[in-house]
């Protein structure tokens, strides 16, 4: 367990300065380590099936073949129609029910709080094989409309707490006053609490979106029809195949992980504020 | 008529606790009524039962002649400035004072009217660009109060809309809103707990305790006659002295003995209150702290007492007094559920010029003013004097 | 001569009822409250609740795809004794080692960037990419990692030790080593994050006040950092915990499809095996159920503790 040393003005300068300076090395060491993958996926890629063989030369053939080998646009588009989908329904459904929890005490709210949020314990895999017999006998196995409810029942619940304990901090005093200003609680909702909600939707959006965009599983069984699968099943499908070039594969891996790094950068202030927020109940 | 009339009104919580009882009270139109009590003691409560954000258990609540107990907030044509102020955060300064009637869909240029208007009497129209967390204290106090004021209501209700702001502000607050409110000549309830706010703003003051209301008066009504031993405690700052003594017949004078001390009593007093009872007992004796002062010369109610503490104020000296090791003097505090009040032993106080010849650990000399006495039933606190109720 | 004078007090308005009425505002608040919960009511309610009732019921039936037979409680009965399942659940147990690994060296990073030396924005950043690349693409790195004509090899190799070349994963005893790696390997982005995120709730004039009371930095750490980060270990204990137990599914199907033999072959990999490529509908549904009940008891034990805490 690495012992951390607080900057401390007691300390001589120079003492701290050598401190701070192994803390720098050690997480650049980090860096490396944590880099890594894409290093390999990077440089893989840039190679073709022979140069990989061989262990050196570099070459765009890969990628230029990569479109030919795996149908990587409509499996992108894929990936972010059925993300995109899961997360407004995570969005709306959470934020109803969160406000609801949290300021709207009614009959019961916390029984059925805490069924929700003990729902956020089952593991796919224990409803798996029901939920699969269910989506088929309503024939929604074509089509987005399965993945995209299972997906948004898969994350609901971790929406509902997260938003939940966010509106709790809403003062009872700022929607009083919308109800003497003339607000009834749907609109005290929408134009009052969701506003102030920023942080926590933000979050919600890029942890959903990281699960599901990289989720395997359900793309596997709910979105078999190729024309519909995800960027993840086209890879896993590939890294399957016996024929598979190894750059390519790693070409595809990138373009994949390349959306839920975005997303994730773009939202990151949001994450800490939203994370520090909900979990410091 | 937009009077507000409280008629025997009750607050129940679910847990039992009774929060207000059997409140009976009449807003005037255009009246400055002040709610005024210790925290608990059911003000609040009072307040937002008019508003319609807390249910009435009992009794009936009438706005402008209508009972309202069924209404909700928004149609009862009230506006309200809560204590943190309830700024919507995202709004710009504007926004804030429209939204409600934005809600009700007024025309624009109505709106904005009324906005600029108020934004003028409250000296805000520089800032109505601003978002709240741009603004000060005493600026976020002045938007609540713009938020109330362009909805024409027919009632204000303040929920202690100054205790968040430094002392000097308040101060400059207290006048404005008193300002204002003459302005627009809207019946207006106040929450406080502070008695200076009480005394300074209204033109009525009801004071509360424990869920009940001990008396509603103008301020120099609550000051000179209160209704019994809480009242006068609370009313008046320093607050009153509440000495426990026995009143005993001498000679065919009454006396106040208390310690080793003993107070003549003018005969006009057998007749202004009702001491049959307590002759011979114990009884309750308020004297304010003005009505002390350093005795010249002989003649008149004297008392000897040892300097404490002293304060020097400036403009005047307080100085703490003790009498003697058993003199009880009666300090309100929040009383048991009998209603019976709590009694410790404190010290008098006594309010003296600035010049005054006090040392701690020396001893006085005081004259007491015979013109006013106070005197209250032991057991119940009530006040003696005939004609309280 | 009967003429009634009824006289009207002026304050005779009806009393309401001694019993509290519920004011509009109130029913109106508890009717929104009502509605806004019931779309979720009804997702997790559909798609949560009720497939777990009907994996019970499937857990006790033989199902092919084809033919349905009731069967009983016996199938658990069969299944406790079916030494596959024992593997999986051995092997699920074995990388439960990894979990302290998973919760320290976060916890170590984490406290690193706390320091704010300079540029942590950006390695802070650096360490959460990984986890926000897909498990499947973190897999696909893994494997060709510790292939047998994969990079770790080949990178002993140009450090001169190519007598140590491994076959991580194509050797039973240590696939799932390989496997723990890179499970630790992703968990450290979330984690970390989560410490990052308790330690900058902390309250920095607690540290202070302990400094001036003349605590060492370890002292600073282990009576002050460390109980208020209890919340977010316990939370991350947790998470990585069913992570364990559920996520690792993405890894395994794509580092060594279970094998070699059964010696990756996790319950939640079991699950997907049992019913996808074995067809056995009942018995899959039958492992689901033991994998939610020991995800339950681990929850529950932490509400426990927690509750515990919370005092």
């Amino acid at each position: 367990m690495l012992t951390a040393s607080p900057p401390t003005r007691l300390r001589s300068p120079r003492r701290r300065r050598v401190t701070r300076g192994v803390i720098f090395i050690a997480m650049v060491v980090m860096a490396i380590v944590m880099l890594y993958p894409f290093a390999v996926m990077l440089f893989t890629s840039f190679k073709t099936e022979n140069q990989y063989l061989a262990g050196h030369g570099t070459s765009t053939q890969s990628w230029h073949q990569l479109a030919s080998s795996l149908p990587i646009f409509q499996q992108l588009l894929n990936s972010t129609i059925v993300c995109s989908a899961s997360i407004a329904i995570i969005l709306v459904v959470g934020v109803m029910a969160g406000f609801s929890f949290a300021k709207l005490q009614f009959r019961f709210a916390n029984l059925i709080f805490l069924a929700m949020v003990s729902a956020m314990m089952v593991p796919l895999q224990a409803i798996l094989i029901p939920e699969y017999v269910n989506v088929a006998r309503f024939g929604l196995t074509n089509g987005y409309l399965g993945a995209v409810l299972v997906y948004a029942a898969l994350g609901t619940p971790f929406s509902i707490f997260l938003f939940t304990t966010y509106f709790r901090r809403v003062p009872d005093e700022l929607i009083e006053a919308g109800i003497v200003d003339g607000l009834g609680y749907w609109g005290v909702l929408w134009r009052l609490a969701l506003p102030m909600a920023l942080p926590a939707i933000a979050t919600v959006t890029v942890l959903q979106f990281i699960q599901i965009w990289d989720d395997l599983l359900v793309g596997l069984l709910f979105l078999q029809n190729p024309a519909e699968r995800p960027i993840t099943v086209g890879l896993a499908a590939l890294a399957a195949g016996r024929t598979t070039s190894i750059p390519q594969l790693m070409a595809g891996s990138l373009v994949s992980a390349l959306p839920a790094m975005l997303v994730y950068l773009g939202f990151q202030r949001f994450l800490v504020r939203g994370l520090t927020l909900g979990i410091d109940r | 008529m937009a009077e507000i009339v409280f008629d025997r009104v009750a607050k129940i919580f679910p847990g039992g606790t009774k929060a207000v009882e059997e409140l009976s009270l009449t807003v005037a139109e255009g009246e400055f009524m002040v709610l005024v009590g210790p925290s608990g003691c059911g003000k609040t409560t009072a307040l937002r039962m008019i508003a319609g954000l807390e249910e009435i258990t009992d009794g009936v609540v009438s706005i402008g002649g209508q009972v309202v107990n069924n209404v909700l907030p928004k149609d009862r044509d009230i506006a309200m400035v809560f204590q943190n102020y309830a700024l919507y955060p995202q709004m710009t300064v504007g926004q804030n004072m429209g939204f409600a009637l934005k809600i009700r869909k007024l025309p624009k240029d109505e709106i904005n009217r009324r906005v600029q208007e108020a934004a003028k009497i409250l000296r805000l129209t520089e800032y109505l660009d601003r978002r709240p967390k741009a603004l000060s204290g005493g600026q976020r106090q002045r938007v609540a109060m713009g938020r109330a004021i362009v909805r024409e209501p027919q009632a204000f209700l303040m929920d202690e809309p100054l205790s968040n702001l430094d002392a000097q502000l308040r101060v400059e607050m207290r006048t404005e809103i008193t300002r204002i409110q003459r302005l627009l000549g809207v019946a207006t309830i106040y929450v406080t707990h502070d008695q200076t706010e009480a005394m300074t703003m209204g033109d009525r003051v009801a004071v509360m305790r424990a869920g009940a209301l001990q008396q509603v008066a103008t301020p120099q009504d609550l000051y000179d006659h209160p209704v019994n031993e809480f009242v006068a405690g609370f009313i008046g700052s320093p607050p009153m002295n509440l000495i426990l003594a026995s009143l005993q017949e001498q000679n065919g004078e009454l006396v106040l003995r208390f310690g080793d001390q003993s107070v003549v009593v003018p005969s006009s007093y057998r007749t202004s209150h009702r001491l049959a009872h307590v002759i011979g007992a114990r009884v309750v004796f308020g004297l304010r702290p003005e009505d002390l002062e350093l005795a010249s010369g002989e003649g008149g109610a004297l008392l000897e007492a040892t300097v404490d503490l002293r304060e020097a104020l400036g403009s005047e000296k307080l100085a703490y007094l003790s009498f003697g090791a058993d003199t009880e003097i009666v300090q309100q505090e929040t009383p048991r559920d009998d209603g019976v009040p709590v009694r410790r032993r404190s010290r008098v106080v006594a309010r003296l010029g600035a010049r005054a010849d006090v040392h701690e650990g020396g001893r006085v000399t005081l004259r007491l003013n015979a013109d006013n006495f106070h005197f209250f039933d032991p057991e119940t606190g009530a006040s003696l004097r005939v004609g309280a109720s | 001569m009967s003429t009634s004078s009824t006289v009207t007090v002026p304050n005779a308005t009806p009393r309401a009822t001694r019993r509290a009425s519920t004011s509009l505002l109130t029913k109106r608040r508890r009717r929104v409250g009502v509605v806004l919960t019931i779309p979720a009511f009804v997702l997790v309610g559909l798609l949560i609740v009720w497939p777990i009732l009907q994996a019970v019921y499937y857990s006790m039936t033989y199902w092919d795809g084809l033919t349905t037979q009731w069967i009983g409680p016996s199938t658990w009965w069969q299944a406790l004794h079916n030494p596959t399942m024992w593997r999986a659940l051995e092997n699920n147990a074995l990388l439960l080692l990894a979990v302290p690994f998973a919760l320290a060296i976060p916890l170590a990073v984490a406290v690193m960037l706390h320091q704010r030396v300079a540029g942590w924005k950006v390695f802070r950043s650096i360490y959460f990419l990984p986890t926000a690349i897909s498990w499947v693409v973190i897999g696909l790195v893994a494997e060709h990692f510790f292939a047998y004509s994969g990079t770790l090899n080949s990178l002993l190799g140009d450090v001169g030790i190519s007598n140590a070349h491994t076959d991580l994963l194509g050797s039973e005893s240590t696939a799932l080593i390989a496997l723990g790696i890179t499970f630790i390997f992703s968990m450290i982005g979330t984690n970390t994050m989560l410490f990052l995120t308790g330690l900058a709730t902390l309250d920095t004039s607690l540290e202070e006040a302990a400094r001036i009371d003349g605590a060492s930095a370890w002292q600073i750490f282990r009576y002050i950092t460390l109980p208020h980060l209890s919340r977010f270990i316990q939370l991350a204990f947790v998470m990585t915990i069913i992570s364990a137990f559920s996520a690792l599914f993405s890894l395994i199907f794509v580092m060594t499809g279970g094998g070699p033999g059964y010696a990756t072959t996790t319950m939640e990999f079991l699950v997907y095996q049992t019913g996808f490529n074995q067809s056995q509908f009942g018995t899959a549904a039958l492992y689901g159920l033991i994998l939610f009940l020991i995800t339950a008891v681990v929850g529950i034990i932490q509400l426990r503790l927690i509750g515990a805490n919370d005092s």
